[in-house]
């Protein structure tokens, strides 16, 4: 029997929340405030989704898939009192080191006089427009940060509302002036290469900052919409090459801080509790059922899952008009990163750092590899043919650093975020491809770390089919779904749907599939709850 | 003798030409300077092979806007299209797609590929036509600026915001993703058939610096398309005598309405006196005023060559110097002894008469432009291809025809070498990839010009050989083309007004930008209606 038919005896619930992400454990603190008790059902045995730390090999842990924080937007974490739940911030005064194949490099401080400091070894014209590019992100972070934690105007037919929060948007951006309103217009759907050749003529440095406008995309520097992708991550932070603090014991901790939060609000959290179906009746939500048959019934579920895996996977279709299914095919979510996660018995010496004054200090924030634009772009290229790069761009930390709660004394963990490993391969399965791309990855570093290899306890290499089986990410996209120009903001997941709620009546999206949907921040979940609680008024 | 002129055109291709025509007509005493000896532009025939006419640069049209046709009454001045019926794509295994204008046909074609996409080919031109119908007024409309708040702009602004709501929901999930996404994508929506997605996609490049794979690249697909479905003609076409026909049935249409024309009469300098264009020196020397020039070559050549930097805000010189070109395509015309015998469907036939496309598959397109990245020509270039003598027999000796060959990628800034070094080279590599659908080509081949982006820089002026006068780009078009603050075809000179392709709406034969321009001149000096 189908839950249709069947009658529960037990009163529904109220809201149940699909999925124990960060954004998921955001929305069910914003509700269980309100008094609703949500219950959020993880299908893994911990909390977290792309967000968790875990122990790859005894003794050593780490984030195990997002390893940089978005930053969290700074409301939630005050409204959360993660501080108070355990959350303490490890941050690195260097923001990120970028060694170049000759042994150079560049060594980005969080202050940007001490960073315009080491770009004026390379170019003193660059020193002075690293700081303007600062001002300029921070510029569009004054704009874009409300943007964040805005819900997408109705296209159709915007309210009032939608309306004024769109004017207070459009008086900020008259606060640059026409010239600055212009630039931000033009910079918008430019591709990133040209965005950063319009600052600096330092390879490198271009390269560092352009890598955040492809960071987890399936697009290269070169590609038009990538200066959106590095505005949208700006506005969470407007340091040029990103945050590089980490929750101390990992994302995990994070994570954790917010399930903490969000049961004292007064939510329910079960884990290895697999939602298998929601239940539809009448195009109204009825509540889920789990792998193993049981039933809950809910007035409202939410979903923290990503677009595909909620209306293609967990709802028969039937229940959904059929332009939106089709839609809903094509939204594009196949990721192009895959994780490899290190266990090290020391730390590697860079042959960069072995001049540099920080010494080892320098690898307490984010490590870039990916010297040149060109060399980012072909990385990207191999992708578009379904192979994996065979030179990638690596993002890595090794949070073990500044924080000793995960690796035994004097031992190290590295994570690397590698970039591209396309989800679907021209030749061969993941499965044969595996270790070949945790090769691949090493090798890339060594040009850099030399002794790297030989310092090797144990790797964990996650690839895109990994992402999707084991986190849930369909297509193993750590965004659920691309950034690019037709899928932000009204456009996230589908126009028409960017406002948290979907065909089917109570059923609602919090996930990274919704607007903002940027890297750790929470902001999805957060507007999510507040458009249930508007229906729930 | 200084003979003094209301408005000086300076350039005379097909938007200079139309802005005189539109000026002249309202009752200004216009003369247009052309640098070289034919008129034209980029829109030009030439001899190059006795006996032979090229349209050496462009060389089919469907964007020429209908009211200019109506206005300057070209047909009189001999404007002549032939319809250029379908397009037929070679594919490596011997097996083709040929789509043609008659519906009915195309369909079985396709049905040879893919049902499914017989299918949705009908749905496609259906909700293409939605979709020009909201973008076509934005061709024929003066860009508003959204940064300002002067009733003029928001006007326009909010009317577009109500058109778009007015369009049904599916119309308006396509708008917007023709408007963001890459021609590749969009399409992949569509159809599953890989030559089909491939040769449609095509559209969606040409002129850019982008692959079919870029986002942005879906609306130029859709700028083309826009002539397909013209009241004026059906579809793409060839002007008789090659596209140098329609310069001269414009020029005609000028001349007629009092524009005088010098050719061969090279400008120097722009006169600026006080923040004030007055009028131009020649290289000549000769100095020529005018109470107006209006001047229709590129940004660059307008202010970067024929004004001193002093004369212009710093800022506006460095977004000037920031408008991108990248001329990306190059052109091969070929005099041929025969027909190219195609493996595909041999001996002549109708197949010919119509464009034939190298673009076999989506890959091979995105593979082109990944060598074009870094700065090398593709080794196999996407093609687009006529024979316009089969249509027109005016322009080769009978029983002898013209190859016409359009050909991306070929990158402005080569990364070994210098383009005339690699003429050769280039021409070879578009013969070869020809030939290898049509092996006779090599043995009927009895003159060839090879035109690299170079080539299209100094010989039409064209900055970086780009054919759109820079880049149709997201962050190039409309209230953006050229310069963000002066996209409404003035400039900070008084006096000193655009009208050509690098202004909104862009490139392609359309004289639009001339047109539109010219209308802001009459605005701001007064002037007869037209």
């Amino acid at each position: 029997m189908s839950a249709e038919e069947r009658t529960d005896v037990a009163a529904p619930r109220e809201i149940v929340i699909v999925g124990g992400g960060h954004n998921a454990l955001v929305a069910a603190f914003y509700l269980a405030r309100k008094g609703l008790k949500p219950l959020v059902l993880e299908r893994r045995d911990v909390i977290g989704g792309a967000a968790v730390t875990e122990e790859f090999y005894p003794g050593f842990r780490c984030s195990t898939v997002a390893h940089a924080g978005g930053p969290p937007l700074s409301s939630i974490l005050q409204e959360m009192q993660l501080a108070k739940h355990g959350l303490t911030r490890l941050e690195s005064p260097v923001r990120l080191f970028a060694p170049s194949p000759e042994g150079r490099s560049l060594i980005l401080d969080t202050d940007s006089n001490a960073a315009a400091h080491r770009i004026a070894e390379f170019s003193q014209r660059d020193a002075a427009r690293y700081v303007e590019l600062q001002r300029a992100l921070t510029e569009v972070a004054g704009i874009l940060g409300d943007v964040l934690s805005l819900t997408p105007p109705d296209v159709d037919k915007p309210s009032a509302e939608d309306f004024w929060k769109l004017v207070k948007v459009g008086r900020k951006a008259r606060g640059l002036g026409k010239k600055g309103m212009m630039r931000l217009l033009r910079w918008g759907p430019m591709a990133v290469a040209d965005f950063v050749a319009e600052f600096f003529e330092t390879d490198l440095l271009r390269a560092a900052v352009a890598a955040r406008g492809i960071f987890g995309a399936a697009m290269g520097p070169w590609s038009a919409g990538s200066t959106a992708l590095l505005f949208l991550r700006a506005a969470a932070d407007p340091f040029p090459v990103g945050n590089s603090a980490y929750p101390r014991g990992g994302l995990g901790a994070l994570t954790a801080g917010m399930a903490a939060a969000a049961k004292q609000a007064g939510a329910e959290i079960r884990t290895g509790a697999e939602v298998e179906r929601i239940s539809v009746k009448n195009g109204e939500v009825t509540g889920v059922v789990l792998r193993g048959g049981e039933e809950i019934s809910a007035k409202r579920v939410v979903s923290g899952a990503d677009p595909r895996r909620t209306f293609l996977g967990l709802l028969d279709p039937v229940h959904l008009p059929p332009s939106f299914v089709t839609k809903m095919r094509h939204y594009r979510s196949n990721g192009t990163a895959a994780k490899l996660n290190l266990a090290l018995d020391a730390l590697p010496n860079f042959t960069a750092l072995e001049s540099a004054s920080e010494g080892n200090a320098a690898l307490a924030g984010r490590i870039h590899v990916g010297p040149g634009i060109d060399y980012l772009e072909r990385a990207f290229d191999d992708s578009k043919y379904g192979e994996f790069s065979r030179a990638p761009f690596l993002d890595i930390s090794i949070p073990s650093v500044l924080d000793d709660s995960l690796a035994p004394v004097g031992k190290h963990v590295m994570s690397i975020h590698m970039q591209f490993a396309p989800f679907q391969l021209k030749q061969g399965d993941w499965a044969l491809q595996r270790d070949a791309l945790a090769d691949t990855i090493i090798k890339t570093l060594a040009a850099y770390a030399p002794d790297l290899p030989g310092r090797i306890l144990a790797r964990q290499i996650l690839t895109p089919k990994d992402l999707q089986d084991t986190y849930g990410l369909t297509g193993g996209h750590p965004f659920h779904g691309e950034l690019a120009l037709d899928q932000i903001f009204t456009m996230r997941p589908l126009l028409g749907w960017a406002r948290y709620r979907t065909p089917v009546k109570g059923l609602y999206l919090c996930g990274s599939g919704t607007h903002p949907g940027n890297g750790i921040t929470g902001a999805s979940g957060a507007n999510a709850a507040r458009e249930i609680l508007k229906d729930l008024r | 003798m200084a003979k003094h002129y209301d408005v000086i055109v300076i350039g005379g291709g097909h938007n200079g030409l139309v802005n005189a025509a539109y000026l002249a007509r309202a009752g200004k005493k216009v003369l247009v300077l052309e640098r070289r000896h034919v008129l034209g532009g980029a829109a030009v025939t030439q001899e190059i092979v006795p006996g032979f006419k090229f349209s050496v640069f462009s060389y089919v049209v469907s964007l020429l806007r209908p009211e200019i046709i109506r206005d300057l009454d070209l047909p009189r001045h001999g404007l002549e299209i032939m319809p250029l019926d379908g397009t037929m794509t070679p594919m490596p295994n011997g097996d083709h797609l040929w789509r043609v204008n008659d519906h009915a046909k195309t369909r079985r074609a396709l049905e040879r590929h893919s049902k499914i996409d017989a299918e949705a080919y009908e749905e496609f031109g259906k909700a293409m036509v939605a979709m020009c119908r909201f973008v076509k007024p934005i061709l024929g409309m003066v860009p508003p600026d959204p940064t300002s708040l002067a009733p003029r702009h928001w006007k326009v602004l909010a009317s577009l915001g109500r058109r778009f709501q007015s369009l049904s929901a599916e119309d308006k999930y396509n708008l917007v993703q023709l408007m963001t996404m890459s021609a590749a994508d969009f399409l992949d929506q569509w159809f599953e058939t890989d030559v089909l997605k491939a040769t449609m996609s095509a559209s969606g490049i040409i002129g850019t610096f982008l692959g079919i794979r870029s986002p942005g690249t879906a609306y130029v697909l859709l700028h083309h398309y826009m002539g397909e479905i013209d009241g004026a003609f059906r579809s793409w076409g060839f002007s008789r005598g090659g596209t140098g026909g329609i310069s001269n049935a414009i020029a005609g249409a000028a001349g007629e309405a009092g524009v005088e024309i010098r050719t061969e009469a090279p400008v120097a300098r722009i006169l600026v006196k006080n923040g004030e264009a007055q009028g131009v020196a020649l290289e000549s020397g000769e100095e020529i005023r005018a109470d107006v020039v209006s001047s229709s070559v590129g940004p660059s050549l307008t202010f970067l060559k024929f004004i001193e930097a002093r004369d212009l805000p710093g800022e506006f010189l460095e977004e000037v110097a920031r408008y991108k070109y990248r001329g990306s395509s190059g052109k091969v015309n070929l005099a041929l002894d025969a027909l190219p015998n195609f493996t595909c469907l041999p001996g002549p036939g109708r197949h010919l008469r119509g464009a034939i496309s190298i673009s076999p598959s989506i890959e091979y397109m995105e593979r082109a432009y990944d060598q074009a990245k870094y700065g090398e020509f593709s080794r196999r270039p996407y093609i687009d291809m006529v024979i316009p003598s089969l249509t027109d027999p005016s322009v080769a000796p009978p029983g002898k025809h013209v190859l016409s060959c359009f050909v991306q990628y070929a990158p402005y800034k080569l990364s070994r070498g210098t383009w005339d070094e690699q003429r050769e080279a280039f021409g070879n590599t578009v013969i070869d990839t020809i030939a290898e659908y049509a092996p006779n080509l090599k043995n009927i081949i009895i003159g060839k010009q090879v035109i690299t982006p170079l080539d299209i820089e100094q010989q039409t002026g064209l900055s970086e050989g780009n054919i759109f006068q820079g880049e149709l780009s997201l962050e190039q078009l409309f209230f953006l083309r050229p310069v963000a603050g002066w996209a409404r075809y003035r400039t900070p000179l008084r006096k000193l007004y655009m009208c050509g392709s690098a202004t909104h709406p862009g490139g392609g034969i359309m004289g639009a930008p001339g047109r539109l321009a010219a209308l802001e001149i009459l605005k701001d000096v007064g002037g007869g209606k037209n």
